[in-house]
């Protein structure tokens, strides 16, 4: 009980003296998740709507697949990644392994199956009588389809909060691909990981209130956004 | 709404900049195991050195095993572990060049203080492994690979016992502080290193004693080497050499001599070929 | 612009909808399909408005120059208004520029049109509501604005003041009135209120069954219908 009060105080401490190292793994985790959400989102509804309004071969295979994958296990997508970027691997010559890209790469991966499904399954629960309606009104198919995704924002938006949440909390991957280098690919995350490692209990929890204190930001920003929007 | 946009896509660009640039300076990246960055020696290590040549050294901390994995697939320019007989091995392979000695710490067996195997004070590692199983008292293991695993296996076979299977063998498969952890839980002899003992013991009150220690057997030796460049062309050999040639100068042995954990506690001694200690 | 229908079949999983309808609507009248459930007024108007394909006999429009081509231009012609809510969950005003965006118009010529149909439709003081917030009747009438506003040749509505009031219904008559005499809209609209019909129509479309049973002029339709289901069915005979 002691050690949570502690945690407590010495995460206040933290972010009042705005401790440099701190702030470097905070905005490396931000810069990391966002750029790899923002990519996992637009690959993602794209999927989804071509899920949704195309009809092709294997088109319910993948359905069934992008399901089974939002369940990934991390240290999975880590391990197959790092075969992938290892120099002694397919992409080896890119020396992409232990570098941001890496994570990001690794994090847009996790994300993507839980955004393409939830998105998925979001645009198809508008109704039917909304795409009738658009190229009624004399919409393109594909702008016909536009309006359809742009029925189901509410959705998608908890679908991208879904998959920002997922990656923000993960750990296995990002230290398998990017190897929590101190200064170079030391996230929240792993940062927690290492501190629980070295004993710091207490640092250790006063870190994972911070990454829920940024948490609540971003909730709170995407809040207002979808606010505005439904306006 | 346009504005937060244009905020949201500065943010995302600058961010871009800042992943890309990262690479600018002359890096090179060492594999090594965790308890070496736990103790906090690369802490205190590595701006020594970077002061002094403008290299930064990025240390991926994992285990032993993990860890010569990474540097023979040329994932690391240099590797930096404790597990001389597979390093040696590796080098003939041709794995690895340029391996040199650079410091070493010991092993001590852990315990509950009341000892229900009566190992206390034994001068021998492999006699305590033997009453230990001999009375069945829990015994928990690294089971990772780890040198310190490897190191613990080489006292089993000495003693002659098979341990896998049993009961009273705890294999978890976790890092030395969680190893620590389940032993102090579950009232167990295990082996560690010093350093990690000394780092942890304290600050997390564990109720376990030093049960064996000196015992030539638990020596731990800790070794860096270059990886291959012939087989791994694209790894930054030069730069390695010189991190190499640091650790085993007279300059980077007075440091690791010089380095204390926060209780003031000496962890790693020196000992490069020609270094006077 | 004529628009032809020529011996128009359609059916959904072996369950036929319409039968061999052949039609000529004519520019600028006004035109009621009438008919119990189930008859494939709404097949017939999607088929129409070239929402949907027949399975057989084919639907043109043509004009002085000959047969159109049906492509985004000629349905850019065409409106249609939905049975049901169709609305987009958005605000009123967005709902009704909708078609217009899709146009491609200058934001200030979008802002105009809509206010001045919104200000038709006395909708003008919800333009910034989300359509959800509306009442039934709000909500039909930002339906029927929302195909109006793009200023189509063609106007297909699908019971457009089903459910709604007398106030409600008057106003949207009102402004569909307006459009087909003063701008000559060729309008085809499918009814269940058969004093609506004599009201609007010009003509009458009867359908039963998935066949066009009686296509008459308004005044001779309900004055002396040619068919026996017709006169059963406007005398409120007909029991189905």
């Amino acid at each position: 009980m002691n050690e949570i009060l502690l945690a407590f105080r010495k995460a206040f401490y933290l972010i009042i003296s705005l401790d440099r190292e701190l702030i470097e793994i905070v905005s490396l985790s931000l810069c990391v998740s966002l750029t790899a959400i923002l990519i996992a989102s637009v690959t993602g509804i794209i999927s989804a709507s071509l899920l949704a309004f195309r009809r092709f071969p294997m088109r319910g295979l993948i359905i069934n697949l992008l399901n089974t994958f939002m369940g990934l296990p991390p240290v999975v997508v880590g391990l197959l990644l790092y075969l992938i970027l290892s120099r002694s691997g397919p992409l080896g010559f890119l020396g992409l392994l232990y570098t941001p890209s890496a994570m990001l790469i690794a994090q847009a991966i996790l994300a993507f199956p839980i955004i393409a499904a939830m998105s998925y399954s979001s645009i198809n629960s508008v109704s039917p009588d909304i795409r009738l309606a658009a190229l009624g009104l004399g919409a393109t198919r594909v702008q016909a389809s536009i309006a359809v995704v742009r029925d189901a924002r509410y959705g998608i938006i908890s679908s991208v909060m879904a998959g920002l949440g997922r990656v923000m909390a993960e750990v296995g991957a990002v230290l398998i691909v990017g190897g929590n280098i101190a200064g170079y690919t030391r996230v929240m995350t792993t940062t927690i990981a290492l501190e629980y490692d070295k004993g710091n209990f207490s640092l250790a929890i006063a870190l994972g209130i911070i990454l829920l204190l940024i948490s609540l930001c971003i909730n709170s920003v995407m809040y207002l956004l979808q606010r505005r929007v439904s306006k | 709404m346009r504005f937060l946009r244009n905020c949201i896509w500065m943010f995302l660009i600058l961010s871009m900049l800042n992943v890309s640039m990262g690479s600018a300076e002359t890096r090179i990246r060492c594999a090594s195991t965790t308890s070496t960055q736990n103790s906090g020696l690369f802490d205190y290590l590595l701006p020594i050195f970077e002061r002094e040549t403008g290299i930064k050294v990025d240390v991926v901390a994992v285990g032993t095993g993990a860890a010569l994995e990474i540097g023979k697939r040329g994932d690391a320019d240099v590797v930096f572990v404790h597990a001389k007989e597979d390093e040696l091995r590796l080098v003939k392979e041709g794995y690895f060049v340029n391996r040199h000695d650079v410091m070493y710490n010991d092993f001590i067996i852990v315990g509950p203080p009341d000892d229900p195997a009566g190992v206390k004070e034994l001068r021998s590692a492999s006699e305590a492994f033997r009453k230990i199983s001999r009375v069945k008292a829990p015994f928990v293991s690294r089971g990772d690979n780890s040198g310190t695993h490897k190191k613990e296996l080489k006292i089993w076979r000495k003693a002659g016992i098979n341990p896998g299977g049993n009961r009273w063998y705890l294999e978890v498969g976790q890092g030395m502080g969680k190893t620590l952890r389940i032993a102090n839980e579950k009232r167990a002899y295990t082996l560690t290193d010093r350093g990690t003992w000394l780092a942890l013991k304290d600050k997390e009150r564990f109720d376990l004693e030093i049960m064996v220690e000196g015992d030539k057997m638990l020596f731990n030796q800790y070794g860096v080497m270059a990886v291959n460049p012939e087989r791994h062309p694209h790894v930054k050999y030069k730069e390695a050499m010189r991190f190499i040639n640091f650790l085993i100068s007279e300059k980077g042995q007075r440091a690791i001599a010089g380095f204390r954990d926060s209780r003031g506690n000496q962890l790693f001694y020196p000992d490069a070929k020609g270094f006077k200690r | 612009m004529n628009l032809t229908m020529k011996n128009v079949s359609k059916s959904y999983g072996g369950c036929v909808a319409i039968e061999d309808c052949t039609l000529t609507i004519k520019p600028g009248t006004f035109n009621a399909i009438i008919g119990p459930n189930g008859s494939g007024k709404s097949t017939l108007l999607r088929i129409a408005s070239l929402l949907e394909e027949p399975d057989r006999g084919e639907v043109t429009y043509s004009d002085s120059t000959g047969v159109l081509k049906k492509d985004i231009s000629l349905r850019r012609r065409i409106a249609v208004v939905l049975a049901g809510n169709t609305l987009f969950n958005d605000t009123v005003f967005n709902n009704v520029a909708y078609g217009l965006r899709i146009r491609g118009y200058k934001r200030h010529i979008i802002s105009d049109k809509v206010h001045d149909i919104l200000g038709r439709f006395q909708l003008s003081d919800r333009a910034r509501r989300n359509v959800r917030t509306l009442s039934t009747g709000e909500a039909q009438r930002v339906v029927v604005a929302r195909a109006l506003v793009t200023e189509p040749w063609y106007l297909f509505l699908d019971e457009p003041t089903a459910s709604l009031d007398p106030v409600n219904t008057e106003l949207i008559e009102a402004v569909l009135r307006e459009y087909s005499f003063r701008d000559g809209m060729t309008i085809v609209m499918i009814t269940h209120n058969m004093f609506q019909a004599k009201r609007l129509a010009d003509r009458i479309i009867f359908m039963y069954r998935g066949r066009i049973i009686e296509d008459a002029d308004s005044s001779r339709f309900f004055t002396s219908p040619e068919d026996e289901l017709a006169r059963r069915f406007i005398s409120g005979d007909m029991v189905w």
